[in-house]
């Protein structure tokens, strides 16, 4: 860690240094170790320090991008004399409206000693107990088990001056029979927060609770779906319909349908970083304050998230909702998404179902078959079960949905009061809090032999 | 540079570790986006760093680094030791390398013009120039075009005595055009989905491409899909296109035949492997035609290199022979386990990532037939165009593709278009009733540059040649 007065001071001698009219620097910087076991042994473990600086710079309305992995003074200069000749040799960017101008930002807790102090030994000990844990059931363990610590800092040549450290520890795993398997996974800023032992018997359970699994015909269920199921759902329909690109190219499912209803009323979907239990922080990468954005609440299409070259198309303020700089030709994105909790207890849901099936988890989602309609496809994996007159009768084999996402969420039943933190594609600064939510219709349209 | 991965080379012999190399590994890279005539992303990257990798007590460890003072080397070199110490504390077994000769070498891709000496406002015409002409047709609400271009400078020492210096550069490159009309969005895309296609060759690999004679008839296929049928629910004979021919293969049977992923050790994230050991060289994997090999040596291609990152020399290697199953894609470690030495597949994607089994140019060999006479031959069914979705069960066996679009074949000929098309199966069922191939005049090497697998994820360029070929009675449709 450089800390905050060292780093800024850093950038913002590079900053004094560049010629450009507008210029922006991010760094995102951070120590990570990550501990990979599989047949209960440890066989991959590896630690990083690294960083990523991205200039941005422009004269006039010509943009150029450049980043380096080095923060001595020589290179970022470089960089930045990279980023000024890109910017001028090419023309004009439209979309283009200046840098961010400085702001207040929440004051958030999101930096854990204990998580950065976290060391290759330690990730061991716990490897070793969540595998004796499996050894007891004669069940193999594969996981990974990650800790990092970093900071995130936005300077501007407007005055922007943003900073925050980071923690983040992250567990999977998958109990592992000749018939069967059984996944658990956990996230967190404090390493010590999360709950090895329970999740170890968890998926434990799971693979013994999903042992010879039968087969069941594709067709239309009730399903649960747990938290880790609904979080990759949600993930895909973020990807392809919550942020401003998708919206704009009308590709997105929610595209002329704001204030129509598109859901059940139980579903609420929103972003907010600012939350010190999830994986945010408080700005986003043009150093805009993060707002938290109701995309739908209670069924209702409210909105998509925005930064400042997306949101003036639409006459939208930033949300702040920008990706790096290197990315912004994506448009905005939301990296914390929420579905909101229910009031139903997990275990009083399944005793609702009258035959239908337990989700634990999917395998490699796909949601580009159709995106205005929201189909998607992919694979149940590691804890899939029938479920007949409200108890789990056993495991079955593994089974392919595809589906319309509004159409299957319009068919919500129950949605539980508790919610996980469930890791996402942007697991260095973003997640998924998720609860377990009860659908009456889920289509499947194949099955598998295993 | 090379000295200084020497002196930690040195260090770690000096503490009597098992095996040891250390990766050096300089990056440049540039991307350009367009979209409707304008610039939207014009960037460059630097990424440089040392990764080093220590096999002590039997166990892995590897530790990165961006600070590559030999003093900050050293320390890096330390931790990879005492990360490896520490995954001895759960270890069965100890890691045993097959023999490899130490090779002392130099290697270059091949590149006629060098990508990063093209002055940007040829680079930048082109590519507005493409969206241009796309939104020239009407009810193309949004054309993009993109080129990225990457330049490598890897050495790689080990405690064996190996030396290795690779340069490689390579280009990639295409467009799409988005139709939008009502509630309907189509997209069209060329050479390929998914940002085009790609090679470890310079800018002449872009130009041969000749990305402006295509965007008149791409253009004109995505708005047709506004008003195209969907694709029938039915079971049908279908011909598949090239580039989605090579994510075939890709997904059903380049990922299976990764080792360490058979080995379960890729199982936390991507999954495990139908392919099991038992498997090997009695597996009916597809049928009599059925040819696929692992080939890191086709010059250009964008799964060649010189070396993997374990020092082994680039290979060609049979994979499925006449149908039957018959080899892996190996590495130091796991090759013994099949009574076999590496077959140079470990590759990082890059300097912070330890190398992993990755594909190479997993090819599947040319056939006999003409496209017109496989169409031709065909009395009713559907051809396949490139891909717009994809996924596969865990164990690679259960698979579904989506393509841009589709089109009916009638009485020997191509009819109608059909949107959202997608066809499914079962991985060994699909490849046993490929009945044919199209020759060599039709196969191209497709560059694949995301194949994620991993964690921390590892975005990995591999590459698949492939033709047209044509499956029988296959499902088509999710519906029914």
């Amino acid at each position: 860690m450089i800390g905050k007065q060292k780093l800024i001071a850093h950038l913002k001698k590079a900053l004094a240094y560049s010629k450009a009219d507008d210029t922006e620097i991010v760094f995102i910087g951070s120590e990570s170790g990550l501990t990979r076991y599989a047949n209960s042994a440890i066989h991959q473990n590896v630690f990083e320090n690294n960083c990523k600086i991205y200039v941005r710079t422009a004269v006039g309305k010509k943009v150029g991008v450049a980043s380096t992995n080095s923060l001595n003074a020589q290179s970022l200069r470089k960089t930045i004399d990279n980023s000024l000749e890109i910017a001028q040799n090419q023309p004009d960017n439209p979309l283009y409206i200046g840098l961010a101008k400085p702001a207040k930002y929440k004051s958030m807790k999101t930096f854990d000693a204990g998580t950065a102090k976290f060391t290759p030994r330690d990730r061991a000990k716990v490897v070793k107990k969540i595998i004796s844990v499996a050894d007891k059931k004669n069940f193999t363990l594969a996981g990974a088990f990650a800790t990092s610590s970093g900071e995130i800092a936005i300077v501007n040549s407007n005055g922007v001056k943003a900073y925050q450290p980071t923690t983040s520890a992250s567990i999977n795993m998958i109990a592992m029979s000749d018939t069967s398997s059984g996944y658990a996974a956990a996230l967190s800023r404090r390493v010590n927060d999360i709950d090895f032992d329970m999740l170890a018997n968890r998926a434990v359970d799971k693979c013994e609770m999903s042992l010879n699994p039968i087969s069941i015909e594709p067709g239309t269920y009730e399903i649960i779906l747990e938290p880790a199921a609904a979080a990759s759902l949600l993930e895909w329909m973020n990807y392809i319909g919550m942020g401003s690109k998708s919206f704009q190219e009308k590709t997105s499912f929610l595209a002329g349908k704001i204030g129509k209803k598109v859901t059940s009323e139980m579903i609420s979907i929103y972003d907010n970083s600012l939350d010190e239990k999830s994986i945010g922080f408080p700005f986003d990468f043009e150093g805009v304050p993060k707002k938290k954005v109701n995309i739908i609440q209670k069924g209702i299409a409210k909105g998509v998230v925005y930064d400042r070259m997306s949101g003036p198309k639409d006459k939208k303020k930033s949300t702040g909702h920008a990706l790096t700089p290197n990315e912004s030709n994506e448009g905005a994105l939301g990296l914390n998404l929420v579905i909101s909790p229910g009031k139903a207890k997990r275990d009083k849901m399944i005793e609702k179902v009258k035959k239908g099936i337990l989700i634990t988890r999917f395998h490699y989602i796909n949601g580009f078959i159709d995106t205005p309609n929201a189909v998607m496809t992919g694979m149940t994996r590691d804890g899939t079960f029938l479920i007949e007159k409200g108890n789990i009768k056993g495991g079955i084999k593994n089974l392919r949905f595809t589906d319309a996402m509004l159409r299957a969420f319009a068919t919500t039943v129950a949605i539980s009061r508790e919610t996980e933190l469930v890791e996402s594609w942007w697991d260095a600064v973003g997640c998924i809090k998720a609860p377990t939510i009860h659908l009456k219709k889920f289509k499947f349209t194949g099955k598998t032999e295993f | 540079m090379k000295d200084k991965l020497k002196e930690c080379i040195k260090w770690l012999k000096s503490k009597g570790v098992d095996y040891a190399d250390c990766r050096y590994v300089r990056r440049e890279a540039e991307n350009i986006r367009t979209a409707n005539g304008n610039v939207e992303m014009l960037s460059r990257d630097l990424d440089v760093g040392v990764g080093i990798r220590v096999l002590a007590s039997g166990s892995w460890g590897f530790a990165a680094t961006a600070v590559l003072t030999s003093v900050d080397l050293k320390k890096t070199a330390n931790k990879a030791l005492q990360v490896a110490k520490a995954s001895a504390m759960t270890q069965r077994e100890k890691v045993v390398l097959a023999d490899e000769k130490p090779h002392v070498d130099y290697y270059k891709s091949p590149c006629k013009k060098d990508p990063f000496r093209i002055p940007t406002d040829e680079k930048l015409n082109l590519l507005i120039g493409l969206t241009e002409d796309l939104k020239k047709v009407k009810k193309i609400r949004r054309a993009e075009a993109s080129m990225d271009f990457f330049k490598t400078n890897k050495i790689f020492v080990s405690t064996d005595g190996a030396e290795i210096e690779q340069d490689i550069i390579e280009s990639g490159g295409g467009f799409e055009a988005l139709a939008f009309h009502g509630k309907e969005a189509h997209r069209r895309s060329y050479p390929n989905s998914f940002r085009g296609d790609y090679a470890c060759r310079g800018y002449e690999f872009i130009e041969e491409m000749d990305l402006p004679s295509h965007t008149e008839r791409i253009a004109n296929e995505a708005v047709q899909l506004l008003s195209a049928k969907p694709c029938p629910d039915t079971h049908s004979d279908i011909i598949i296109c090239g580039s989605q021919m090579a994510l075939q293969v890709h997904e059903s049977c380049g990922h299976p035949i990764e080792l360490d992923r058979v080995l379960g050790t890729e199982i936390s994230l991507a999954g495990g492997s139908f392919m099991t050991i038992d498997k090997l060289n009695k597996l009916k994997y597809g049928s009599d035609i059925v040819n696929i090999t692992a080939d890191a040596t086709i010059k250009g291609a964008f799964g060649s290199f010189g070396y993997d990152d374990e020092g082994v020399k680039a290979q060609r290697k049979p994979i499925i022979k006449n149908g039957k199953f018959v080899g892996y894609l190996t590495s130091r470690e796991t090759g013994p386990i099949v009574k076999k030495k590496s077959n140079g597949t470990m590759r990082a994607s890059g300097w912070n990532r330890i190398p992993l089994i990755r594909m190479t140019n997993i090819n599947l060999e040319p056939g006999k037939w003409e496209l017109d006479d496989l169409i031709a031959d065909t009395k009713k069914g559907i051809f396949f165009g490139p891909n717009k979705s994809w996924s596969i069960d865990d164990k690679r066996l259960n698979f579904q593709f989506g393509g841009e679009c589709a089109w009916e074949i009638k009485n020997g000929k191509l009819g109608q278009m059909y949107k959202n098309p997608v066809y499914t199966g079962i991985t060994p069922e699909f490849w046993n009733s490929c009945d044919a191939i199209c020759n060599k005049n039709h196969w191209h090497v497709w560059g694949v540059p995301n194949c994620g697998k991993g964690e921390p994820m590892q975005s990995m360029h591999v590459a698949h040649g492939t033709a047209p070929a044509r499956f029988r009675n296959i499902k088509v449709g999710v519906s029914k």
